[in-house]
């Protein structure tokens, strides 16, 4: 798509591209609720009687959402994947897949929002000896 | 992950300090957390996902709310900055742009993009093509609900006619007549104590309006006739509470004896020095809770000074099936403050002065009654000082 030549005909396309879009956000239904991106959006401040404006919020937050779960997917399975190249003899891959502070925290940590997380509160003087208890 | 402990303080300070100042998340959003949270494991679930720890659920939750908070914000704020009131579709993209500028997107270092073709739309429009048609689980009401509020009639609605001129027709009107009455009495106690500090606040706004005199008049008259008519029901009432929470049960009047156990002469004699000379300091105290009287305190500190150690005692004569007994009152100042704590704490005192009774009790309280008449001496010399 090159913007110098044909120009106002170029904008056009994008025009009608985006136009398009936004007619078929209308078709597909996000999973974030409207009710929801609405409350949050009406507290911000953002006002805006057109429902495909929230669609296109509803989507890029679920975009947003996917991508952070995706990370930390990966994350969960890479650290599976060393664990198993230890005791290959067990096989014992653990087969759920459970999304944990750690992964989302590294996961997050690239877009910009830091969550550090406690590991252990110490409610006893033994708490958080063994290190080989780590999940919660 | 092992993180220094400085460092986590500051961010938490910050943390803090942010979420304090922008009020992003209260008592009331909790509905919208709830449904933030189904929603966003149903977005991990398609994912891949299988099961989820209820933290990390909780923190994503939690940015997916402040993602869409920004996002409104940001694009509210382009608008305004274009000179707009209403959101356009390229202030949600640039707004959008911002947002995931940390990560970068294609073509974010044109300075003449258009936005329509930005890079991020088109990850978007490849997204949409993507993904799993995934609904919401449940069906989300419209929230938040908006509660009719039913106003106080104007004196308009109402048909009343204001009562001066100096009262225009559609201000609330007054309440009933009956109600002034029967809340400038006494024994009301039963009411205060349900409905809490409102109620007693009303009641002592309406009480420093009403002079010097006409709260006498009516004192004495209540004294007189009180007792028996006005207040049988209440004091019924107030026996049943007083039996379930003593600090519910109702104020005692003067000379009514808190019950059929051990006549306690000396803080009836008590009251009734007291009543003969400042029946004006006493109404205000009685019934209403201590709590209230402190948001008054400057309004009502130089007859506090004088009548809260009897306030106290009266308390005690209600608490009941004990013998009031003499306790150590601090500063007679400081004591409204801390009566609730105070009320509390003198009944094991009760409980030893009881063992210890001896007549140094009867002389303090007739120095403390003499310390009442000097004061509400000087109080009544000054009636217009509230």
């Amino acid at each position: 798509m090159s913007h110098n030549p044909q120009s106002s005909d170029g904008k056009h396309d994008d025009d009608s591209t985006l136009s398009d879009f936004l007619a078929s956000l209308m078709d597909y239904t996000p999973t974030i609720p409207d009710e929801l991106v609405e409350q949050y959006l009406a507290k911000s401040g953002f006002q805006c009687p057109d429902v495909r404006l929230i669609r296109l919020v509803a989507v890029a937050t679920q975009k947003f959402v996917a991508e952070v779960a995706s990370d930390a997917l990966q994350h969960c399975k890479a650290r599976q994947d060393a664990v198993v190249k230890d005791k290959r003899d067990k096989q014992q891959r653990d087969k759920r897949l459970i999304l944990t502070m750690d992964d989302l925290s590294k996961s997050l940590r690239e877009y910009g929002v830091n969550v550090k997380h406690q590991e252990y509160f110490a409610d006893s003087p033994s708490t958080g000896i063994d290190p080989a208890s780590r999940e919660e | 992950m092992k993180d220094g402990g400085l460092e986590n303080k500051k961010e938490l300070e910050n943390s803090k300090k942010q979420s304090k100042s922008s009020k992003f998340r209260s008592k009331s959003d909790d509905f919208a957390l709830a449904i933030a949270k189904v929603a966003v494991a149903q977005v991990c679930e398609s994912v891949g996902f299988q099961s989820f720890q209820h933290s990390a659920l909780e923190t994503l939750s939690d940015v997916t709310a402040r993602y869409i908070y920004t996002l409104g914000k940001t694009t509210n704020f382009n608008a305004n900055l274009a000179g707009r009131l209403e959101s356009n579709v390229f202030d949600v993209i640039q707004g959008l742009e911002e947002l995931e500028s940390g990560l970068g997107f294609a073509g974010a270092s044109d300075i003449n993009r258009c936005l329509a073709k930005s890079g991020f739309v088109r990850d978007i429009v490849h997204f949409v093509g993507d993904a799993a048609d995934v609904r919401f689980a449940y069906d989300v009401p419209r929230f938040p609900v908006v509660k009719e509020r039913k106003g106080m009639g104007s004196f308009q609605e109402k048909g009343e006619e204001p009562h001066g001129e100096h009262i225009p027709s559609w201000l609330p009107a007054f309440p009933d007549p009956e109600a002034y009455a029967t809340e400038s009495t006494v024994g009301n106690g039963t009411t205060s104590g349900s409905d809490g500090v409102k109620t007693g606040l009303v009641r002592i706004e309406r009480k420093i309006e009403w002079p010097l005199l006409n709260f006498q008049q009516q004192f004495a008259r209540n004294g007189n006739v009180g007792d028996s008519s006005c207040v049988g029901g209440d004091s019924g009432k107030a026996w049943e509470v007083s039996n379930s929470n003593p600090y519910l049960a109702a104020p005692l009047h003067f000379g009514e004896k808190e019950v059929d156990v051990s006549p306690v002469v000396l803080p009836t004699k008590l009251s009734n020095e007291v009543a003969s000379r400042d029946p004006v300091s006493e109404n205000r105290f009685v019934g209403n809770h201590v709590s209230v009287l402190e948001t008054f305190a400057p309004a009502i500190e130089g007859i506090k000074s004088g009548m809260c150690e009897y306030s106290s005692k009266q308390k005690n004569v209600l608490y009941n099936q004990r013998p009031t007994v003499h306790f150590k009152i601090g500063i007679g100042k400081k004591s409204l403050n801390t009566a609730p704590d105070f009320i509390s704490k003198n009944k094991d005192l009760q409980k030893i002065a009881y063992w210890f009774e001896n007549d140094n009790e009867k002389d303090d309280r007739k120095r403390r009654a003499e310390n009442f008449m000097k004061e509400s001496m000087e109080c009544s010399q000054e009636p217009g000082q509230l």
